[in-house]
């Protein structure tokens, strides 16, 4: 992906040519010496060697984990707790995670490169010292929010980090307590402002909302919100987006209106809600708002395509706004699927399917 | 459309068509045929673990394009066949271990090729058992597909395994429901899917859960316009599609995207005339084969997933596809 293509790039002189079938011959029989000999340091460090210019040999990867499980102290040494042995699996582990790390800076979407990670660290889990492997947790943290500061897309390092902070929260901070409960260790408040920090930073990162409204109903129950916060939490997030509103071409901070709007809705799952005890009226409340305060984005700016795509979507999916003419009359509708199909050409399909649903909804014969 | 002359004639050199409209059958097709041959090339190596997924990517696109034959048929088995592990899987070449990722493209060419007796002949009961190895990845508790004995779960693997199954007809060798349970656990409110619960949706993995759904005749679950909605969304104002919101164009979404809302009968949401033109753009004129976008390297991966695109949306002188 990305890559240029030059004009002439597929002539090469002949010395080129040489240089590189010497290369592929040491590749090729590198690819041999790994799988002819044992499992031993030795084969360790060629794997290194192969790894490094090919991350994405996954054959490689798996003959490496192999040679590390020989590798690691046998269940008997590790039984008698020896400080070698514990120490022994910790290089080995420290050093590959060190390898990949190396290696993610250069290729931080490798699936192999990320499997390996987690492997590693389960390896340590089961075989290390609770504060030994905890401490290795930590430092996945913190590699993660290195990563996730380069480039905040990357959902190879969201899905690592959402795994790591199970991991911590599961892991006893004090190796020698007792079962406690999941309450004293969730990390889902620091979770929480992780993503408003991120969202702060920059405001069209989709992947910090996403993994904010997958926080949300999680922080309420654990906070064990009454029905006040809870409704404070979803004014407090329709208020963070009003905000938004300023700069109305932001595709993200839509899809988590979309969010919030959705957690109104009847069809709405328990695990997803914010509100518990909704009646209909703040339903109709919370719409007849939004659309007044989306509304008013008209008055400064027209051309955005957004607000009316937004606008349309509410009006046929909540109950409590169609046919409700005090708050979007007929010609409102018309209107902004007018401006719609001028502005979004592209999607004229979709807005002729809504136009149908909406011609058929004003004629009664669509029900709800 | 009705820009080109006949079937069958997807372009070629003889073509009335302003060059941009033009699908260049003949330089793709030796492209193709090209890529075995370049052993003198670093990168061929390096790339030796993707080669039956890049074999069946190469093969679909020369039946797409109307040459299944460009590519010899006994030799594509025979290759296929080295990689055939004792345990029922495949690797992705002779000495690579095996993965569903290998499986699934080596069931996907030997169905293309209808070489299933060819594998009964070399390898008694070996369909059963290359569908064993698929169905014992399946984890338990949560449904979902590992990728090998490594563990690595994701969607991909999910959508693979009922893909492959399905084709060699075994499907009652894994637990259905369980599966469709997962890909629940992948939705977003936006109403796409991710690669496991919580991760946010994106064009790739819609495509893999939907197509489960889809051959498990779930589709039921999907929420049509909202999906369709976010999936037409992705087109950009030069007519390509991106992955995810504020992503750049890349033609292998012309497919992940484009089958996803035929799939869910949305692709009448974007504009498809606007989309062929993208497609036709990222073809390297001179030496075949398409890129990501205009003007980068071309690779097998993107001609195949450019050519699809080109199919679903009914370009003259292709074959058909089906969207799963």
């Amino acid at each position: 992906h990305g890559v240029s293509r030059v004009a002439g790039s597929q002539t090469r002189s002949d010395q080129a040519r040489e240089k590189e079938l010497q290369h592929i011959t040491r590749y090729n029989e590198l690819v041999e010496l790994i799988a002819e000999t044992q499992y031993t340091v030795e084969v360790l460090n060629l794997t290194t060697k192969l790894l490094t210019e090919n991350p994405e040999y996954y054959t490689i990867w798996n003959h490496r984990r192999r040679v590390l499980q020989h590798l690691f102290p046998t269940q008997a040494e590790s039984a008698s707790l020896s400080s070698d042995s514990h120490q022994t699996t910790l290089d080995l582990i420290t050093a590959d995670l060190s390898l990949t790390t190396s290696l993610l800076r250069q290729y931080p979407k490798c699936y192999w490169l990320w499997n390996h990670r987690y492997w590693a660290l389960q390896v340590g889990e089961a075989r290390l010292q609770v504060a030994a492997a905890r401490k290795l947790w930590q430092g996945e943290l913190q590699l993660v929010t290195i990563m996730l500061g380069a480039d905040s897309r990357n959902f190879h390092a969201w899905s690592y980090r959402r795994f790591v902070v199970g991991e911590l929260e599961r892991i006893p901070a004090q190796p020698d307590e007792a079962i406690h409960s999941k309450q004293s260790q969730s990390m889902t408040e620091a979770e929480f402002a992780y993503t408003t920090k991120m969202i702060k930073a920059n405001l069209s990162n989709f992947s910090a909302w996403h993994n904010r409204s997958k926080l949300i109903p999680k922080l309420l129950d654990e906070r064990d919100s009454d029905d006040a916060e809870r409704r404070h939490m979803l004014d407090n997030e329709f208020a963070l987006i009003h905000e938004a509103f300023l700069d109305p071409f932001d595709q993200s901070i839509w899809y988590y209106h979309q969010f919030l709007m959705g957690t109104l809705s009847s069809r709405n799952s328990r695990e997803s809600a914010i509100i518990l005890d909704l009646t209909d009226n703040d339903q109709k409340r919370y719409c007849e708002q939004e659309i007044n305060f989306i509304k008013e984005i008209l008055e400064d700016e027209e051309e955005c395509k957004w607000v009316y795509e937004v606008l349309l979507q509410y009006s046929t999916s909540f109950p409590s706004l169609k046919g409700n003419e005090s708050v979007i009359t007929s010609d409102d509708l018309r209107e902004w699927l007018s401006k719609l199909r001028g502005l979004d050409p592209l999607r004229n399909g979709r807005w002729t399917d809504i136009e149908r649903t909406l011609d058929l909804q004003s004629k009664g014969l669509v029900s709800q | 459309m009705s820009l080109v002359s006949g079937p069958g004639r997807g372009g070629g050199s003889d073509s009335a068509l302003p060059q941009e409209l033009q699908l260049f059958v003949d330089k793709h097709v030796r492209y193709i045929q090209s890529l075995d041959k370049r052993k003198d090339e670093l990168e061929y190596w390096l790339t030796e673990h993707l080669r039956l997924n890049g074999l069946y990517w190469g093969l679909t696109a020369l039946h797409l394009l109307g040459h299944p034959d460009a590519l010899p048929r006994n030799e594509v088995v025979d290759f296929v066949l080295s990689c055939l592990h004792d345990s029922g899987g495949f690797g992705a070449a002779p000495g690579h271990d095996a993965h569903m990722l290998y499986t699934v493209s080596a069931v996907q060419i030997l169905a293309t090729l209808d070489a299933f007796d060819d594998l009964e002949a070399r390898v008694e009961g070996g369909r059963r058992k290359v569908a064993q190895f698929i169905a014992n990845l399946q984890d338990a508790k949560s449904g979902t597909f590992a990728g090998d004995e490594w563990a690595e779960c994701d969607t991909r693997f999910l959508y693979g395994a009922l893909n492959a199954l399905s084709l060699l007809g075994h499907m009652d060798l894994i637990d259905v429901d369980k599966a469709v349970d997962h890909v629940k656990t992948c939705a977003n409110f936006d109403g796409g899917y991710g690669t496991g619960p919580g991760a946010e949706s994106h064009a790739g993995q819609i495509f893999t859960c939907v197509g489960a759904l889809s051959i498990a005749g779930r589709l039921d679950l999907v929420d049509r316009d909202k999906l369709g909605g976010w999936l037409s969304e992705r087109q950009l104002k030069n007519g390509g599609l991106n992955g995810r919101p504020e992503k750049k164009e890349d033609v292998c979404y012309s497919w992940w995207v484009a089958s996803s809302l035929a799939m869910i009968d949305r692709l009448h949401w974007i504009d498809q005339s606007k989309l062929t033109a993208f497609i036709l753009s990222c073809q390297d004129p001179e030496l075949g084969g398409l890129a990501d976008r205009p003007g980068d390297m071309v690779d097998v991966f993107h001609t195949h997933f450019g050519i699809a695109g080109l199919s679903l949306l009914k370009f003259p002188g292709l074959a058909e596809i089906d969207p799963i």
